[in-house]
């Protein structure tokens, strides 16, 4: 007891629990986190420390490796038991944990068994094939590591954001690790490496001590797989112990900072050994290499290992500095040629490319070098993910934007480059300044591609997440880049190339509503037309006007039916969302894509139906009720609104496909940040619904003929009768109900209050960008309906009624009202007349009482009754029997007498 | 409230006595050897059926229960009855023979009549005509010969005249029903028409004498305003409901008629085609053409349509158009009372 009380602090008492050697240790604030920094005088408690922390980590190495192996072989089973072990493991090891910090290996390894297994867990097929067991423990595991990664959350987080550093820290073992790890873990290894590289030049100190001391360890023991784990331990130890080695370091460091002649051969010669060795790695890796090339790869091992780095080139970069431009490009095509092979390494790949790229810089290669290279590091970026399902990582994706925009600089600064996809290998010119350059390869398909892959990551991430806000943010970028292409294909490029990137454009301009622009219409105008010119030179930068402009150049220059497809739906969207109701309109008409949709391929029936969509919520703001229903209607009444727009799977065909259908689908998906707010699209339709419905029920309500306008409505007004008690409505759907229940009534006061309120205001209203114009309109409406409504219903009962009276009642004005009455008495819907003098209506009172109508349907009824009856005994007395005829024809006459009333109503229907 | 209607119940003993006259004209037209010439109902058997439709019943359910009398001479009298308890769902397994002689067991300790002599049960606008009941009936009257089925209308007793009546099975319907053969032909062959389905007996309310002193005492003391219901004109609600479900029935019936039809014409295309096919056969292989009762036992008929449905409908129009016939009679000699009325007050 007393060892606890000399050792005194907290964490020493936790330790000396944990394991005996510790209590040798004495107390020392002194130990920072790095060992690198520990100075000379610390070395002898250091190496008692180290025996400890050796011993603890070396037990977590161990089960590291095991675990790696085990991952490679996909051994799940033996992944959980050691995993398990790995915590117990680093349970005891904790307490040099609290002192060290958590080391970077142990983080490593959760963070790539938890890619690892989602990985796994992605792979559908993969885990069909697995056996139970296996399966069984994926589960587990994934539920433990995720549980268990949540500790670490902030250590995992630091080391996916710079892997480099952490593989920094412990390079030496990502080295030979590599060979035993994932795929993943190549990649960032690779990333690492390159970045490695890259700071190399700016800031050699630190890192190229370690990059040098590294080649000299491999320099040492040439370079042997074996050990990996141990080398981690090692490379402290060397570090802080090997002080004779420091100087030569530092001296080599400095060389690198004087930036000599020699220094850069020294880099490029220690450059070639990082992609020999990245090669000789997925040499080993992919044992599929051919024949020859594996000679190559031996010799430039052989001179490798001869270990005269500074002295001996790589073949291909002939007698030191002199690096033209046919050697990078054979370099180029050499590295090109393992692209699409399996087993080739990705990440080292653009690695290489990024590499080839300073040299030629370097080397004032010119620029057409450089662009091809770019073109290349780009293809090269979007090949990183094997499958077309993934998405790029964050990191890759912020590359390859830079990527592009360097690009665009070089191609902006030098107007003396064509590209062209045209340009055979062999007629490109890449270095012969007098002719203008040509280069193989086309901006406007990586712009594409970049653009896919922008959706693919929004598609994949979590839309309520902050994530997906940071990713929102790279769409200015990819908006000024594609601004960037189109100017630059503008001056160059064909009217085909043109066209696509005017879609790309709009497709990026379409849904986005121009506050701007709306604002300035807005203040109004100055009266005079010079204000007005001025509003139109204003309206210079407006959406709708550069809308206008590609749109047209699209409908004038484009011969794919697609891309002219896209911009007209594009074109009505955007004067949908606008409010720019007739044009929209006119334009969906002129276009007749009604007609051919079903033609197109699925994603432009997307954008029709997202079109359609505006479309109806565009009539709806202007108030034009009916236009509004009809165009949703198509998409309401099939009740999978959320599919047909692209913007979710349903539940429901979830067993009726398979996956890849599912996998499909779900690239069709519509990025979260363009959706068309579904509540609000159901809500527009059902309000519209009931202002149509609601009056035409009314006025039809003993018709037996009668016919639903819109079966979507009537099923929720069902839904509401069949409660069995109503209570205040709580959702969108109930409160509609309860307003048309109102407006059954007559009582617009209570359908006003039922659709315009807080709850609804929240809900829906409030999503307009001109709510409260919205709202005036909609008011409006419901008193217009709810009068027609009172009419229909409670005519019978009048025998004649003041105009003033209504117009109280329904706070309308006079002439409104008069104009209402007068309509419904042309139309016939009322049988009514209006006594100037008095402003009252006089009602005939022609119409069939209830029990009347109900008479004459049950007429009708029997008639055909009658007549089947008859058909019968036709047939049992043959079709002779003129007596019969006669009273048959007597029957039709009766029918004949009915349907005109029917058609007469019907007629009514249609007018109205 | 009650006993009032049991008031106006005893004063229209008569009239629905007379009314029953004329389906007992027909009954007696179809069966003259009926077992039981006439039902007399104790008061309180009403009163119970009352009670447990105003209890337990609403809108279209019905309520049923099981009447206990005695058999005397051609009269069947009704002296108690006992309602089946309401089903839910939860107790799916409730045995309700069990629960029937427990019921029986326990009347007969306290001395009441405990011979099950039929049934009754509560109807909405007069839809009572169905197969349900049919068959209900049917197992009744085989079980037991006398027995019959009571059916109230607390419709037609909340607009004040008290609604009950008495049906048996006639006894063709019987012979039919023990056949279990619905086909056309079988029909036909019984001679059996929705007029003849369904006796009605005679009903007569019977109470001790203490309890008619009782009445008499309670009419003197109740107001002659509480009996206004039945001189309400208004009439539209009910004449209306009375058309539509007469109309659902029309529209059944048309379908009916419709799906004969097509079966009939099926029968005789396939015959004449069949016919037509196996003669061609024949004359190919040289052989004479098929006599015509040959081609029944080789070609099967398409399935007949059960017919019983018709009739049952056709029996509930016929229910429907009494129950509107009596009723606008009625309302129209109310509309002349009032005029008349109006007509010596100005």
């Amino acid at each position: 007891m007393s060892r606890f009380f000399t050792t005194g602090s907290d964490s020493e008492s936790e330790s000396s629990l944990s394991g005996e050697e510790l209590v040798t240790k004495p107390v020392g604030g002194n130990y920072g986190k790095q060992p690198l920094l520990l100075s000379e005088d610390e070395e002898d408690t250091k190496r008692v420390v180290r025996s400890a922390k050796d011993k603890r980590f070396e037990e977590l190495t161990n089960l590291i490796r095991t675990i790696r192996n085990a991952m490679k072989i996909r051994d799940v089973t033996k992944c959980l038991e050691e995993f398990e072990l790995l915590g117990k493991a680093y349970g005891k090891a904790k307490s040099i944990v609290d002192k060290e910090g958590v080391p970077r290996f142990y983080i490593r390894i959760l963070a790539d068994l938890e890619d690892y297994l989602n990985e796994l867990w992605e792979d559908k097929e993969g885990k069909k094939k697995m056996n139970k067991n296996n399966a069984k423990a994926l589960s587990t595991l994934r539920q433990k590591i995720r549980k268990y990664n949540r500790d670490f959350e902030s250590h995992i987080t630091s080391y996916k954001q710079n892997p480099e550093q952490s593989a920094d820290e412990d390079a030496e073992k990502n080295e030979e690790d590599s060979e035993g790890s994932s795929d993943e873990d190549e990649d960032e290894d690779g990333v690492s490496a390159a970045t490695f590289l890259k700071k190399k030049s700016e800031a050699p100190s630190g890192e190229s001590r370690k990059f040098l001391k590294k080649m000299d360890d491999e320099d040492e023991d040439s370079e042997d797989s074996e050990d990996d784990e141990d080398w981690d331990t090692g490379s402290t130890s060397s570090d802080s112990d090997s002080e004779e080695e420091e100087g030569k370091q530092t001296a080599l460091a400095s060389r690198f900072l004087k930036k000599a002649p020699t220094t850069d051969e020294d880099k490029k010669a220690a450059e070639k050994k990082r992609e020999d060795k990245a090669k000789k790695k997925h040499d080993r890796k992919s044992k599929r290499l051919d024949e020859e090339e594996e000679d190559n790869e031996g010799g430039e091992w052989e001179r490798v290992r001869g270990g005269v780095p500074l002295v001996k080139k790589p073949k291909m970069f002939a007698k030191g500095t002199e690096i033209t431009h046919a050697v990078v490009i054979k370099k180029l095509n050499e590295i090109l040629q393992a692209r699409g092979k399996k087993g080739t390494d990705r990440a080292a790949q653009i690695e290489l490319l990024q590499l080839l790229v300073q040299i030629a810089a370097e080397n004032n290669l010119g620029e057409g070098v450089i662009v091809k290279i770019k073109f290349n590091i780009i293809a090269s970026l979007y090949d990183y993910n094997p499958n077309l399902a993934t998405y790029m990582k964050p990191e890759m994706w912020g590359k390859c934007l830079d990527c592009i925009n360097e690009l665009m600089d070089i191609l902006f600064a030098n107007p003396n480059i064509f590209v062209g996809e045209n340009i055979l290998e062999e007629s490109e010119n890449l270095h012969n300044a007098d002719q203008p350059l040509r280069v193989r390869g086309c901006i406007l398909t990586l712009v594409e591609r970049m653009d896919e892959e922008f959706t693919k990551i929004m598609q994949n991430t979590d839309p309520h997440s902050q994530e997906y806000v940071e990713h929102l943010k790279d769409e200015a970028q990819v908006c000024a880049i594609i601004e960037r292409v189109q100017r630059y294909l503008e001056e160059k490029g064909t009217t085909e190339e043109v066209c696509r990137i005017y879609l790309l454009r709009i497709l990026h301009t379409y849904y986005k509503f121009d506050y701007k622009a709306h604002q300035r219409q807005l203040t109004p105008p100055e009266g005079s037309s010079k204000s007005e010119q001025d509003q139109a030179e204003n309206e210079g930068e407006d959406s709708a006007v550069l809308m206008e402009r590609l749109c047209k150049y699209i409908y004038a220059k484009d011969r794919t039916d697609r891309i002219r497809t896209c911009a007209i739906l594009c074109h009505i969207y955007h004067h949908a969302l606008h409010s720019r109701w007739y044009q929209a309109r006119d334009l969906m008409l002129m276009s007749h894509l009604q007609d051919n949709i079903q033609h197109a391929d699925p994603p432009v029936q997307i954008l029709y139906n997202r079109t359609m969509v505006q479309l109806g919520i565009c009539a709806f703001r202007q108030g034009l009720t009916k236009d509004a229903h009809n165009a949703l209607l198509d998409i309401q009444s099939s009740g999978r609104a959320k599919e047909l727009l692209g913007q979710g799977l349903l539940l429901r065909s979830l067993q009726e496909r398979n996956q890849e259908q599912e996998k499909v689908e779900r690239r069709r998906q519509v990025p979260f940040h363009l959706h068309i707010n579904l509540e609000l699209l159901e809500c527009v339709y059902l309000v519209s619904a009931m202002l149509l419905e609601i009056p035409y029920m009314a006025a039809h309500e003993s018709d037996a003929r009668r016919r639903m306008i819109s079966k979507q409505f009537h099923h929720q007004l069902r839904v509401g009768e069949r409660q069995p008690l109503l209570g205040p409505p709580e959702s969108m759907r109930e409160h509609v109900v309860a307003a048309s229940k109102a407006m059954k009534m007559g009582d617009w006061k209570t359908c006003h209050s039922f659709i315009i309120n807080e709850k609804m205001n929240g809900k829906v209203w409030d999503l307009f960008p001109e709510a409260d114009k919205v709202r005036t309109m909609l008011v409006r409406k419901i008193q217009e309906e709810s009068l027609r409504t009172y009419l229909f219903t409670y005519s019978s009962v009048y025998d004649s009624i003041s105009m003033e009276t209504l117009s109280d009642m329904f706070e309308l004005d006079l002439p409104t009202v008069h104009s209402i009455i007068s309509k419904m008495i042309i139309n016939e819907e009322l049988m009514a007349s209006l006594d100037q003098p008095t402003q009252t209506v006089v009602m005939h009172r022609t119409e069939p009482t209830a029990q009347q109508n109900l008479a004459l349907q049950l007429a009708e009824k029997l008639g055909s009754l009658v007549e089947n009856n008859e058909r019968v005994f036709d047939h049992k007395q043959g079709t002779y029997g003129g007596y019969f005829r006669d009273q048959k024809d007597g029957y039709r006459k009766n029918e004949g007498y009915m349907r005109r009333g029917g058609y007469r109503q019907q007629q009514s229907q249609t007018a109205y | 409230m009650a006993s009032r209607k049991e008031g106006t119940g005893s004063t229209a003993t008569s009239s629905s006595s007379t009314a029953g006259a004329a389906g007992k004209g027909k009954g007696k037209g179809g069966s003259g050897d009926s077992a039981v010439k006439q039902v007399q109902i104790d008061g309180l058997v009403v009163l119970k059926i009352i009670k447990h439709y105003q209890e337990e019943g609403q809108g279209t359910e019905v309520v049923q229960g099981v009447l206990l009398g005695l058999v005397v001479e051609d009269r069947l009298e009704i002296t108690n009855c006992f309602p089946f308890p309401q089903h839910t769902e939860d107790d799916a397994d409730f045995d309700e023979v069990q629960y029937q002689m427990e019921m029986m067991r326990s009347l007969r300790h306290v001395n009441i009549d405990h011979l099950h002599v039929g049934w009754y049960q509560s109807t909405y606008y007069g839809s009572f005509v169905t197969r349900a009941l049919l068959d209900s009936q049917f197992s009744y009257q085989h079980a037991i010969e006398e027995s019959v089925v009571l059916i109230y209308d607390p419709i037609k007793t909340a607009q004040g005249s008290l609604s009950l009546k008495a049906y048996r099975l006639t006894p063709k319907l019987m012979e039919v029903c023990k056949e279990k053969d619905f086909s056309p032909e079988a029909l036909k062959k019984a001679n059996i028409t929705f007029e003849y389905m369904f006796e009605e007996v005679p009903i007569v309310i019977k109470n001790s004498h203490l309890i008619n002193v009782l009445m008499w005492e309670l009419e003197k003391k109740s107001a002659v305003a509480d009996k206004h219901e039945l001189l309400s004109l208004a009439s539209s609600n009910h004449l209306g409901k009375n058309l539509q479900l007469l109309m659902d029935r029309v529209d059944e019936m048309s379908q009916d008629i419709v799906k004969y039809n097509t079966y009939m014409r099926n029968t005789s295309k396939q015959q004449q085609q069949k016919h037509q096919q196996e003669n061609m056969q024949r004359q190919s292989r040289g052989e004479p053409p098929l006599p015509e009762e040959d081609l029944s036992k080789l070609f099967k008929p398409p399935q007949p349509p059960a017919r019983m449905d018709s009739l049952l409908i056709a029996g509930q129009i016929n229910t429907y158009c009494q129950n509107i016939k009596e009723f606008t009679a009625q309302n129209l000699g109310k509309l002349f009372m009032a005029q008349a009325l109006q007509e010596y007050n100005n």
